[in-house]
């Protein structure tokens, strides 16, 4: 029964996955992308771990999806429901994920990994090794998150003065900043 | 008995009494309603009103399923029935009393947060799919809106699971059987986590008096708009699901969950979640709509900060407190 779920579970990964690659409409893309996201979660559960699986639902499927959303809406002109996606590098991309897939692969074979599910999954343990044996790991991941929110920032200040290409008055969704008798 | 079977049978049983709740609860809701403007509510379909979410679910199947001609038809069908599958998966982890519920995961509360924060995708796909302005921007709000307030959302929840030290709904109930509720007990922060948590669900569920993205004065009826008939129900019936989990998942993690006394557990688990869905209603009712940046303001300088500090009192509490 288990196996059966895990390979219902595994095709429509592969088959989500690859309609992220070959769908034409970017905003279908992304929702096909929201599907892998979220069968690769299923698939953690099937493999009992179950922390990965909420983390994998709650950030990736979650926070990533949304920021994509908003990033096909703040820079595509929104023309109708289609958002085609151009693209001329086929080619090159073919060619660079199959050398990701190859290093993958390569490094997943070569690895021993242990065969029973247990405590190193749990969220305990994980909390307990990111404050111990990863500190270093873990603090250096907080400052390229902190590098990367004032990047954005001083990105978005910017917006300020001169409005970024393709910008269109009334397109704006949210008030730029909470203007008391904001009409919006 | 074969958890595969255990977990079809729970989920077909727990759908037909879900469903019976939320209709009758909208009968509820609209008498509720009518009291405090002075009317009477529904009274003409059977006694006092009682069939009348027979009578609606019919005249929703019956109506003309309308399609507009230059929407995308395959996302426009797909998001009615996602956003109440999204609200209805919430309720595979929420004890209704002991052994009484589809899965203890050891992430019961995680669970829980990652779908309520996937809801705003089935809305967004919804308006966008419409291929209508105010649509799209309902479902842009939905989503702006979603992924704010799921930051105070996941402190406030983050202080019972600190309080109580495990993840698990069901053990985080047990804890409060032992401990006393988290409400009170400690002292302090889950009184405010829970006001926190409050805000935020209401904000994460579009309702009232954080509804912007369906905002009647100004979207028409934001990402739901184009809808007719049964897929206008289906997202009827999600908001109500939504809503009705949510006081579950609030009486589960502050108020003791199935803890009560003289009567069984999943008695006063209903009882407390039928009293929280009764306040959501009264502040429904109540309450007027916040524009869109004094509810950004709400959620980013205030309700953020003030979780943070909640979460800190919580640690420290639990640390060297009276717990």
């Amino acid at each position: 029964m288990l196996q059966i779920a895990f390979g219902v579970v595994a095709a429509a990964l592969l088959f989500s996955a690859f309609k992220v690659v070959t769908t034409r409409n970017l905003v279908h893309g992304v929702l096909w992308l929201g599907l892998t996201l979220a069968t690769t979660a299923a698939a953690f559960v099937l493999l009992k771990a179950t922390f990965l699986a909420a983390m994998q639902l709650l950030l990736y499927t979650g926070g990533v999806l949304t920021l994509m959303l908003f990033g096909i809406m703040l820079t595509a002109r929104v023309e109708g429901v289609e958002v085609p996606v151009e693209s001329d590098n086929r080619g090159r991309a073919a060619l660079l994920a199959v050398g990701v897939f190859a290093v993958f692969a390569w490094t997943i074979l070569n690895t021993p990994m242990p065969t029973a599910p247990g405590a190193a999954f749990s969220a305990q343990a994980i909390g307990a090794s990111f404050l111990t044996d990863h500190l270093l790991a873990f603090e250096v991941l907080s400052l390229l998150l902190l590098a990367a929110m004032v990047g954005a920032i001083v990105l978005a200040r910017t917006g300020d003065h001169a409005p970024p290409a393709g910008h269109r008055p009334g397109r704006r969704v949210l008030p730029a900043r909470g203007t008391k008798g904001d009409p919006s | 008995m074969n958890p595969w079977l255990h977990g079809a049978l729970y989920g077909v049983v727990l759908l037909a009494v879900l469903m019976t709740i939320v209709a009758w609860a909208t009968w509820f809701e609209r008498k509720f309603a009518g009291r405090m403007q002075s009317r009477m509510g529904p009274t003409i379909v059977g006694w006092a009103g009682l069939l009348q979410p027979i009578s609606d679910a019919f005249k929703l199947l019956q109506k003309e399923d309308i399609v507009p001609a230059r929407a995308d038809k395959t996302l426009f069908n797909l998001a009615p029935p996602l956003t109440l599958f999204f609200a209805l998966a919430v309720a595979a982890v929420v004890p209704f009393s002991p052994g009484l519920l589809a899965s203890d995961m050891d992430v019961g509360v995680l669970y829980i947060l990652a779908l309520s924060g996937l809801t705003v995708f089935p809305i967004w796909t919804a308006g966008w799919a419409s291929n209508n302005k105010y649509a799209l921007l309902g479902g842009m709000r939905a989503v702006a809106q979603g992924i704010s307030y799921e930051i105070p959302l996941l402190m406030a929840a983050a202080v019972p699971i600190v309080l109580a030290g495990t993840m698990s709904l069901g053990g985080i109930v047990e804890f409060q059987v032992q401990h006393g509720w988290l409400i009170w007990w400690p002292p302090g922060p889950g009184l405010f986590a829970f006001i926190i948590f409050l805000l935020a669900a209401l904000a994460e569920g579009n309702r009232i008096p954080f509804d912007i993205p369906e905002a009647e004065s100004e979207l028409v009826s934001g990402p739901s708009t184009e809808y007719t008939g049964i897929k206008f129900g289906l997202f009827y019936l999600g908001e109500y699901v939504h809503t009705m989990i949510s006081g579950a998942v609030m009486s589960a993690l502050f108020f003791g969950g199935w803890d009560g006394p003289f009567a069984p557990g999943l008695h006063w688990m209903v009882f407390k979640t039928l009293f929280f869905f009764v306040v959501l209603l009264w502040m429904r009712w109540s309450l007027v709509r916040y524009r869109p940046d004094q509810l950004m303001a709400i959620c980013w300088k205030y309700l953020v900060p003030a979780s943070l500090v909640v979460l800190l009192w919580a640690a420290v509490t639990v640390v060297g407190g009276p717990a």
